[in-house]
């Protein structure tokens, strides 16, 4: 293997891991204060299907990004309301989101066109190479001749990481995840933080399913985030509900990803289906070996109930 | 459910009027019995400007020649058997459904209904004496397609992007490819990587992105709503590409060099027609092709009016007309095997 195809694995593990990331950190935020994030495929979907249809019909990929992060923050606010106002069980919630959403938006995609589906062609943006590092041999201009967004994904654990361990709104939030009736007890409002923290979530998975229609496919088809809001959940787990976890774990699994698709012309004497399940394998590897050692936020769950 | 011949809520004396006309009729007309009946059962919306729309088709084909037409959209796999039994039931002499996942159905309801001819549309086999199986022929295409491919790469290598490792009709397109491409330059690296989903853009097109990167310059391939990754990713790269339909060529009017367009209109009426008019079809797995009469199955195309991109030079596109006329006469013939669509190089 030369440094061409080293680099090249590379460039392709960031492509992958980019939505994923999103995602990841968006479930993260809602599972810290306390609520499987279960719904995150759904809040993908809707950010892939808003962000694709407002671009299409406004012209403009920027507000596509945009309105992406709202169209997920909306889907995010009816788990928020089912699960944490109405104390809804959080898996069966989370999975009705994912089937709503799938359905809904194949169905949407029909009717607000009058009945025909659209034929949506987006061009996707362009790259910004990073001055000084898009120019170091070999690795730089694979790695640093990216769109905004996937700076932007990589660029966003450092704020998401400051505000969970040192400011008062992300402690109090991690406290709620915790243990509610403490933070109930000083003064705060569980089940608003609840809510806040999986609308939130909800914005972040959307621009993930964003980066899916708008950036890498320049479209949308029915159900195209096909399973990548699972994987982001089994990230944030593997990366033991830390940010710089998640990273890590979205990046393990954009490799292997990556790495599955080259791996088929080494013609080893392995069928095509074994190789595509490599991700899905080295998941379950993965997440027996943390489950060991896993400690979830303590009140995940549980629904908060005022006494 | 919506049905093209359900009752309209018309008034009676306009019911009494056609039951006059249609009763002077049969009496000028002699003998000649009723319509010929046929249904359509489609896995979703004939408004997708894919799949199922190319599938409509053929039920419009059969109304224009006097047929009466029903079709059903949605056909969830769950729901085939019954949807089929209650045509069946009804009398109608051809029901088609436009995916190979109604073969199943099919076999298991057909001995019921010997009197109806069940179609499944790219099906990879026939049973009994009345389910038929018919399909383009994807040798040919796959081969032609792996032809202009090779003439096209100035790298040496070309790639396919495909899923469902396997599948009769993949291995005949994705072996017809690697055949074509080594027919006329028996060094070209073809290579070939199997995605988990049909549907899935975002990973065709990284799949795609691997075979550019690794030299390959003309990717084809066989994906549904995945195809449009494949473009996306010759477009960016700046490499060729095949399409699956004129929108292809409409989002990359450079990198795709043509389309492999199915004409299923043609496969069912002709199908259904010759059923009605001698019968013998049942049991069968019919393969459309350059070779057979009614249609060609399917055909390559750039636009309406274009079969190629105005890139291809003329002695490609010379090459190709010879390749059709000798599959037309039937000197050419490709058998391929699971072997020839193997991943990898």
């Amino acid at each position: 293997m030369d440094l061409m195809m080293i680099a090249d694995l590379a460039a392709a593990t960031v492509r992958i891991s980019t939505p994923l990331l999103f995602a990841a950190l968006g479930g993260l935020l809602s599972e810290k204060a306390g609520t499987f994030a279960v719904g995150i495929e759904g809040m993908m979907l809707a950010g892939a299907f808003t962000g694709a249809i407002s671009a299409f019909v406004f012209g403009n990929v920027a507000l596509g990004f945009a309105l992406a992060a709202l169209g997920g923050a909306a889907t995010g606010s009816l788990l928020a309301f089912a699960t944490a106002r109405c104390r809804a069980d959080q898996m069966v919630t989370g999975l009705a989101v994912n089937v709503l959403v799938l359905g809904l938006s194949s169905f949407l995609l029909r009717g607000l066109f009058g009945g025909r589906a659209p034929v949506i062609r987006l061009t996707p943006p362009g790259t910004w190479p990073l001055p000084w590092l898009s120019e170091i041999p070999v690795m730089g201009p694979v790695l640093f001749r990216q769109s905004a967004i996937v700076y932007l994904a990589f660029l966003l654990v450092v704020p998401l990481t400051l505000f969970l361990t040192k400011t008062r709104a992300g402690l109090t939030l991690r406290a709620v995840g915790e243990n509610p009736e403490a933070a109930f007890a000083a003064g705060y409002d569980p089940i608003r933080i609840r809510m806040i923290a999986i609308v939130a979530g909800g914005a972040l998975a959307g621009l993930g399913g964003a980066v899916l229609a708008l950036q890498e496919v320049g479209s949308f088809t029915d159900g195209m985030t096909n399973g990548r809001g699972f994987i982001a959940l089994a990230a944030i787990m593997v990366g033991r509900w830390t940010p710089v976890g998640a990273i890590a774990g979205c990046l393990i699994f954009g490799f292997v990803s990556a790495l599955e698709l080259r791996a088929q012309s080494w013609g080893l004497p392995v069928s095509s289906y074994v190789m595509q399940m490599m991700p899905y394998c080295l998941a379950l590897a993965l997440l027996a070996g943390v489950s060991r050692s896993a400690r979830l936020p303590a009140a995940i769950g549980v629904p908060f109930i005022r006494h | 459910m919506s049905v093209l011949t359900k009752d309209s809520p018309t008034s009676r004396s306009r019911a009494a009027f056609v039951g006059l006309f249609g009763l002077c009729a049969a009496i000028f007309a002699g003998p000649a019995g009723a319509a010929e009946k046929a249904a359509f059962l489609l896995p979703g919306s004939i408004n997708d400007q894919s799949w199922n729309a190319q599938g409509y088709q053929g039920a419009e084909k059969l109304k224009a020649v006097g047929w009466d037409v029903a079709y059903t959209e949605n056909v969830q796999v769950a729901d085939m058997v019954e949807a089929l039994r209650d045509y069946a039931r009804k009398d109608y002499k051809v029901v088609v459904g436009h995916t190979g996942r109604f073969l199943s159905a099919m076999e298991r309801i057909g001995p019921d209904f010997p009197k109806t001819l069940f179609i499944v549309g790219s099906g990879s086999a026939g049973a009994g004496t009345n389910v038929t199986s018919i399909d383009y022929d994807n040798t040919q295409f796959g081969f032609m397609m792996g032809v202009l491919a090779a003439r096209m790469s100035r790298t040496g290598k070309i790639g396919s992007v495909n899923s469902l490792e396997g599948l009769p009709n993949v291995v005949a397109q994705v072996g017809g490819f690697r055949k074509g491409a080594k027919s006329v330059r028996p060094d070209i690296e073809v290579k070939v990587i199997y995605i988990k989903s049909m549907e899935d853009a975002a990973e065709a097109k990284e799949a795609a992105l691997s075979l550019i990167a690794g030299g390959a310059d003309f990717i084809s391939g066989k994906l549904n709503a995945g195809q449009t990754g494949i473009i996306q990713a010759a477009k960016e790269k700046g490499v060729y590409a095949n399409g699956r339909s004129f929108g292809h060529s409409e989002i990359a009017p450079d990198a795709v060099l043509t389309n492999i367009v199915e004409k299923w209109s043609d496969m069912y009426s002709q199908t259904a027609q010759e059923q009605a008019k001698s019968g013998g079809v049942g049991g069968k797995y019919v393969l459309y092709g350059l070779n057979t009469p009614g249609s060609t199955g399917a055909e390559l195309a750039y636009n309406a009016t274009q079969p190629l991109n105005p890139a291809v030079p003329a002695s490609v596109a010379n090459e190709l007309d010879a390749l059709k006329g000798k599959f037309k006469d039937g000197s050419l013939k490709i058998a391929v095997n699971r072997e020839d669509a193997h991943g990898g190089i």
